[in-house]
């Protein structure tokens, strides 16, 4: 997105550098209007609510229960409902945060002890609890609960902060692919990598620490062993394509298969468990409110971003991507060049494996599964031409999250897996149609 | 720039068409916004709505799952719950990446059959941190990182002694050699097999006992082409085998396809697991002898009963188990299911 190079026409090149961003804005727009939803009432400002308005309704001589479940804001909701009734002088009995069981049980209690209940302050979850007819001498009709409020779920702070998580993984490895794929090749190995590396890592653990009680040196010895067996297999497959002239295309589809192979025979085909602590740490703790793997992820790209634009290095990956042999006679040299991005990109599936497994707990053979395709559908739809030669790093960033957010919010609109699929097909298609029009348009 | 918005044009067609997903929520959207309080069940003026249920599945391919999820939209609607179904197809990362979106909408409830009975431990979890009871069903969570409120699925030791007896039943009085057709990495699966080989056991250590032999356990896969490949090599290698215990029914049709194909349809016999519908119609065929069948229409409405019970403030068991039951030809006759087909 800095990169702005000068173009001939300034609005294609406006339209070509913005495009896809202002796609992303349209998408999130869209999907803020579409999943606007009444949200069940809950925190600090329902309690209020709720309790003002037992006070108006009862009076400050009644008895109250305030009843909450579990989820987190749950727990202002009590503490303020239970301030305010108090504060005004209203006997509250029971200040209830629990299972509808735990609700229950402590009614039944209030009224054995002789109280009589004139009005339960309750969240929109826990007023939906079927406990309360149940007892005589209470009823649903009594619950008092803050009217919903009208808020799209996407644009939900916990949403916006899952779709980051769940895209880090992918961008990471779209950064490998995006060099590969500049250089006119692919790799179609990074999903296998993704489970090679996971399971690698966890067996290490498993075999030389001592479990979930395995220190953090250990730990970081193992990953690097999975990002280390990656890159191996990363540098396989780039030899294969310089040295013995095989396409990337064959070398990284039985790379794809071998490294299938070695997860499951390493693992015996079951996931390990019993990685310690620190390791879920990575991908699955945050850091001020920031998931991790996001944390990871923005590192990352601005450490490619400066690399493809501003080294010698990045500037041979886009000459040996758009014209090989013009590049070997002056003087790049592709070859080296050339496994150094396959090794790359094995190392950073690596990564991308080490955050899955991490998030998940454990090292899984199945992980990764089908991974290459989505991850080479963000480079796509993030403007990188799989002729080689052109493609941009944020670019690939901006085509992720296109398809996490497209993901996303048909599953918060509750559209069908076989319609998702439809419909992301049908955005790659798009994304590759742009790039030929470019293409075609640039060519005239 | 033409480019641009023809792109733009496509993706705001897109979600034109999926528009209509969503109008039912927003319309009675507006309205009590003056309104601060209702009482009674917070239910909004329109709906009867009492929340929605998250029910991610393992794979909506296998029909199996496909008779669950129906069953648990079915029974919720009745008592005003709905159920958003979807389908983790065999991918762990997927099916959690499924259970985030669930807690952001706020789900009442979280029901899932684990794509891998281990890994998803710390999506459940996080589904446990945000005060959102998780469920399963058909398969179980095996770990101890997540709490699972109650864990509702067929009898599979039961299901697989059931086949035992059947197979003692076959081959008690003459004896003979036994294939199984199995998918060890499925904890249900392992059960079932256990129950098959206790029973075998059992009647091989009685004195004077005609032996039962299994021959060869082999990985079928659980699917129709892996049970027919794995099949196909061990009747090579065991000639002489007189019948197969298959894990479930597409290895069972998987498993009688490979004997068709080799002759020996009628020397050796098939037992498979499961009564989904092709199954069936085979044993009517004669094609599979029997089956111990699952019922997961049951375990559907099952599952519903117990989010019920649970949000009536009852204390629920931690695992229900829903006892198989032996299905032959005969049943087959008298099964109004299959009449209709």
């Amino acid at each position: 997105m800095n990169a702005i190079e000068p173009k001939p026409q300034r609005w294609t090149a406006f339209a070509n550098d913005y495009g896809m961003v202002l796609v992303l804005l349209f998408l999130i727009a869209a999907f803020s209007v579409l999943t606007l939803e009444r949200q069940s009432s809950t925190g600090a400002d329902a309690g209020h609510v709720v309790a003002r308005n037992i006070i108006a309704t009862h009076g400050t001589s009644g008895t109250v229960v305030v009843v909450a479940g579990l989820k987190p804001p749950d727990e202002a909701f009590l503490r303020e409902a239970t301030d305010a009734l108090k504060a005004a002088g209203v006997t509250v009995a029971a200040t209830i945060g629990g299972k509808p069981a735990d609700a229950r049980r402590t009614i039944e209690h209030v009224l054995q002890e002789g109280h009589s209940i004139d009005a339960i302050a309750a969240t929109g979850d826990a007023a939906n609890w079927s406990i309360y007819d149940r007892i005589e001498s209470v009823g649903s009709d009594k619950c008092v609960s803050a009217a919903p409020t009208l808020w799209p779920t996407f644009a939900k702070s916990e949403n916006v902060l899952n779709v980051a998580n769940q895209t880090a993984i992918y961008a990471i490895i779209a950064i490998g692919m995006t060099m590969v794929i500049i250089t006119a090749g692919i790799d179609l190995s990074v999903g296998s990598l993704v489970a090679l590396s996971a399971v690698a890592t966890a067996v290490f653990i498993r075999d030389t620490g001592a479990g979930t009680e395995t220190g953090v040196g250990l730990m970081i010895v193992g990953c690097c062993v999975g990002m280390g067996v990656c890159a191996l297999a990363g540098i396989f497959n780039g030899a294969m394509i310089t040295r013995l002239g095989i396409p990337p295309f064959i070398a990284t589809l039985a790379m794809m298969l071998m490294a299938r192979g070695l997860a499951r025979r390493l693992s015996d085909e079951l996931s390990i468990q019993a990685l310690p602590a620190s390791f879920t740490w990575i991908g699955g703790a945050a850091t001020f409110g920031i998931p991790n793997p996001v944390i990871l992820m923005v590192v990352l790209y601005a450490v490619a971003h400066f690399v493809m634009s501003r080294t010698v290095f990045g500037r041979y990956v886009y000459a040996v991507g758009g014209n090989a042999e013009a590049a070997r006679l002056s003087g790049v040299p592709v070859k080296r060049v050339t496994v150094v991005v396959y090794t790359l990109c094995g190392a950073l599936a690596g990564l991308g494996g080490i955050v899955q497994s991490s998030k998940l707990g454990s090292g899984d053979p199945k992980l990764g599964l089908m991974f290459e395709l989505d991850v080479i559908a963000a480079v796509v739809v993030g403007g990188t031409s799989l002729m080689g030669g052109e493609g941009r790093i944020f670019g690939t960033l901006i085509g992720a999250f296109i398809i996490a957010v497209i993901k996303n919010g048909m599953n918060l609109m509750k559209v069908g897996a076989p319609e998702q699929q439809i419909v992301l097909g049908a955005v790659v298609l798009l994304a590759v149609l742009v790039d030929t029009l470019k293409r075609r348009g640039t060519a005239h | 720039m033409s480019a641009n918005i023809r792109t733009r044009l496509v993706v705001f067609l897109i979600s034109g068409l999926l528009i209509p997903g969503c109008a039912d929520n927003s319309q009675h959207s507006s309205g009590s916004s003056t309104d601060a309080t209702t009482t009674n069940s917070a239910s909004p003026a329109g709906g009867e709505s009492k929340g929605t249920i998250g029910y991610t599945t393992m794979s909506l391919t296998n029909p199996f799952f496909k008779v669950i999820s129906d069953s648990m939209t079915k029974e919720a609607a009745k008592h005003g719950y709905e159920v958003i179904v979807v389908s983790g197809d065999d991918d762990v990362n997927k099916q959690s990446n499924q259970i985030d979106d669930f807690i952001v909408q706020g789900v009442s409830a979280i029901v899932l059959t684990p794509c891998d009975p281990r890994s998803i431990g710390q999506a459940i979890k996080k589904a446990n941190d945000n005060g959102i009871p998780v469920f399963t069903n058909d398969t179980g969570y095996d770990g101890d990182e997540g709490e699972v409120e109650c864990h509702i699925a067929t009898d599979n030791l039961q299901g697989g002694r059931l086949a035992g007896e059947a197979m003692v039943g076959l081959l008690g009085e003459t004896g003979g050699t036994v294939l199984i057709v199995h998918k060890p990495d499925a904890s249900s699966c392992l059960l079932r097999v256990q129950g098959f080989t206790e029973v075998v056991d059992a009647h091989n250590a009685k004195d004077g006992a005609a032996k039962i032999e299994v021959v060869a356990t082999l990985d079928g896969k659980g699917s129709r082409e892996a049970g027919y490949a794995v099949t196909k090599d061990a009747i090579v290698s065991n000639p002489n085998l007189s019948a197969i215990f298959a894990i479930n029914d597409p290895s069972a049709l998987g498993a009688r396809s490979a004997l068709e194909e080799a002759g020996k349809q009628d020397q050796v016999t098939i037992i498979g697991f499961d009564g989904e519908k092709a199954g069936k119609e085979a044993i009517l065929k004669g094609t599979i002898l029997c089956d111990p069948i699952q019922f997961p229409e049951l375990m559907g409405k099952t599952t519903i009963e117990m989010i019920l019970k649970y949000f009536d403030g009852e204390d629920v068991p931690q695992e229900i188990l829903i006892p198989s039951k032996l299905y032959y030809k005969e049943d087959a006759e008298k099964d109004p299911a299959l009449q209709a087909g």
